[in-house]
């Protein structure tokens, strides 16, 4: 066999695994869009399963909204995602700078428990807290899930940010100083705007790990009026005559805004998985 | 409710960064320095994480152990004692808690294996530069942003016994003859979570062996080709030597993720049939949040901590990260 021989096959065979792999990505998602473009009636004629659904329908979204207020649950998402991830892009920058810039007593084990808190299951911590937040009448409302998504998302948006800081030379800053800069302008001014990727890639963590939480919300949230979208979701699942097409319909929604946030913002959020390197 | 409390922490925050804000230009105009505030720096931009962090994390967890030496339920308030490790016991006398640990292992190896092959095979593939490679990658990378409750609820649905599309398919090519009850099937139940969690998480490990590739020199893979190195040896001589603290780092980290994470159990199967695809941290939702037996839950979940720590140290030890001083 010659070089150029073995060449082309080599780049055949990776054409080829590139190409299934797409492939076993893509169909899951192009069920769930299917059935949820199809009326009813079509999804649960068992006989003949469509792979194309035959009429186009838009009755699945529309019953969505009309009869499951799914614009209340998308509303208690977006403020609980929303606020979490405002609040912990600025408690990160802080906790970020100091890990990054100083050295301390403590530091190294301050370090140990936040890596510590990434291994301890969420559940947990959320069977005690119910019972805090039930004793401090919490329960039920937004702000519980708001401390939540808080405390499970900060430690590791801390230590990514941290990687960010370090990556910029201290020289930067040190030069900033020389020129009359106090520290707080040599932050705010010289280093924040290079660290755009870093904080864009911290908001985005943030407002996905609580976009896409399930089990905090099923536990603190108890009334519909209160559901983010994946409890309200899985109250549809338990019910006895389960609308699958309206669940898709819901479950494309819900991927909606992560997966816009993810492929536009996807270099900085490469580069914060492999800085931060801690989590899944 | 939530808005105010937000609005509160922001506005502490922003206190806070006022407060040193003036008090640097205090000292600049008087030109002297605050020793120990200096000193006391860190410590200030840490304090609301830290707090924070003790305050709804550490308490609650001490609370957990308190509990699980009680007699703790939701059902009998002001009633709960200290019961002499009867819910240790309890749980030992357990006669699911065997298949329960059996499918917890089962269920953490199948996944991390497979998303550790698939995810190298996918970096490999992807190292070299192709026409439409930032297209592809965004694409196939995409499953890392999902929610683990859609994905759940997408497997569900192709899976479904009747309606479900991977039973059409399977009997279209003639692979099987009848319908099969995937999710009502002990064994069955418990493969169709893992492909779940196969399908979630080969991206994370794509993403990050793919940046390790990256970060190997050219020289050296062409000084092996001068050499004469064939592709396995070259592989196993040079880019696994390589990439290898990422490769352990991600193999343990993703472990401990998956072996937590149960959304996908809860969704697809909700621990059935009779607890076969149920493991060790979804069995612990069960209990707590069906029987409201906290101080039961809170000694599993303690059980979960001892061997969640044996299991940090293993990986300390491993990685040595107490000397990198990095992670």
């Amino acid at each position: 066999m010659t070089d150029r021989m073995k060449r082309n096959l080599s780049t055949s065979g990776r054409v080829l695994l590139l190409a299934a792999y797409l492939l076993l990505v893509i169909l899951p998602i192009y069920w769930m869009m299917a059935t949820s473009l199809k009326p009813h009636t079509e999804i649960i004629d068992a006989q003949n399963l469509t792979y194309f659904p035959q009429a186009i329908t838009g009755e699945n979204y529309d019953q969505l909204f009309s009869m499951y207020n799914y614009g209340s649950m998308l509303k208690n998402s977006v403020i609980i995602s929303g606020s979490t991830a405002i609040v912990i892009t600025l408690l990160s920058i802080l906790g970020g700078y100091a890990f990054a810039r100083y050295e301390f007593r403590g530091k190294g084990s301050m370090l140990m428990f936040f890596l510590l808190t990434q291994m301890i299951p969420g559940i947990l911590v959320i069977i005690p807290l119910y019972v805090i937040f039930a004793n401090a009448g919490l329960i039920n409302k937004r702000f519980s899930l708001f401390i939540y998504y808080l405390v499970v998302n900060l430690p590791f948006c801390v230590i990514t940010m941290r990687s960010f800081f370090e990556r910029i030379p201290y020289t930067l800053e040190e030069a900033a100083f020389v020129d009359g800069c106090t520290r707080w302008q040599g932050l705010f001014k010289i280093i924040l705007p290079i660290m755009f990727p870093g904080i864009v890639a911290v908001f985005v963590f943030a407002f996905i790990g609580s976009w896409n939480e399930l089990i905090a919300g099923t536990i603190f949230i108890s009334t519909s009026d209160m559901w983010t979208v994946p409890v309200g979701l899985k109250s549809l699942i338990g019910k006895y005559d389960v609308k699958w097409g309206v669940l898709m319909a819901g479950g494309v929604l819900a991927l909606l805004p992560t997966a816009i946030m993810f492929a536009v913002m996807q270099r900085f959020v490469v580069e914060g998985l492999t800085a931060g390197a801690v989590k899944g | 409710m939530g808005w105010q409390i937000a609005l509160y922490i922001l506005l502490i925050v922003a206190l806070f960064v006022l407060g040193i804000r003036l008090l640097r230009r205090y000292e600049k105009k008087h030109n002297k320095r605050f020793q120990v505030s200096r000193k006391l720096e860190p410590y200030l931009f840490i304090m609301p994480v830290l707090i924070l962090l003790l305050l709804a994390f550490g308490y609650p967890l001490i609370n957990s152990v308190v509990m699980s030496l009680q007699n703790y339920k939701l059902t009998q308030p002001g009633n709960s004692y200290f019961n002499n490790f009867g819910n240790f016991k309890t749980l030992f006398a357990d006669r699911d808690i065997g298949l329960i640990i059996r499918n917890s292992l089962i269920y953490v190896v199948a996944s991390v294996g497979m998303q550790f092959l698939l995810g190298m095979t996918l970096a490999l593939a992807l190292r070299r530069k192709f026409k439409g490679r930032g297209v592809y990658q965004a694409i196939v990378f995409l499953p890392w942003a999902f929610s683990a409750f859609v994905v759940g609820l997408m497997f569900r649905w192709s899976f479904n016994g009747e309606y479900g599309v991977v039973n059409d398919l399977l009997m279209k090519l003639g692979i099987i003859t009848e319908k099969i009850a995937w999710l009502g099937t002990p064994g069955l139940s418990l493969l169709v979570v893992i492909l779940a969690m196969i399908w979630m998480g080969v991206p994370f490990f794509a993403i990050m062996y793919l940046a390790a590739l990256q970060s190997i020199p050219e020289d050296v893979y062409e000084a092996a080709d001068i050499d004469g190195c064939g592709a396995v040896r070259r592989y196993f001589a040079i880019t696994l030597p390589y990439i290898k603290p990422t490769v352990i780092m991600t193999l343990l980290l993703r472990t401990i993720w998956v072996f937590n994470s149960f959304d996908l159990i809860v969704v697809i199967t909700g621990g059935g049939p009779a607890n076969h695809s149920q493991t060790l941290p979804s069995y612990m939702y069960t209990r707590a949040f069906s029987g409201y037996d906290f101080g039961l839950a809170s000694a599993l979940g303690v059980i979960l901590m001892v061997a969640l720590g044996l299991y940090a140290v293993f990986f300390l030890k491993v990685t040595k990260y107490n000397k990198a001083g990095d992670f």
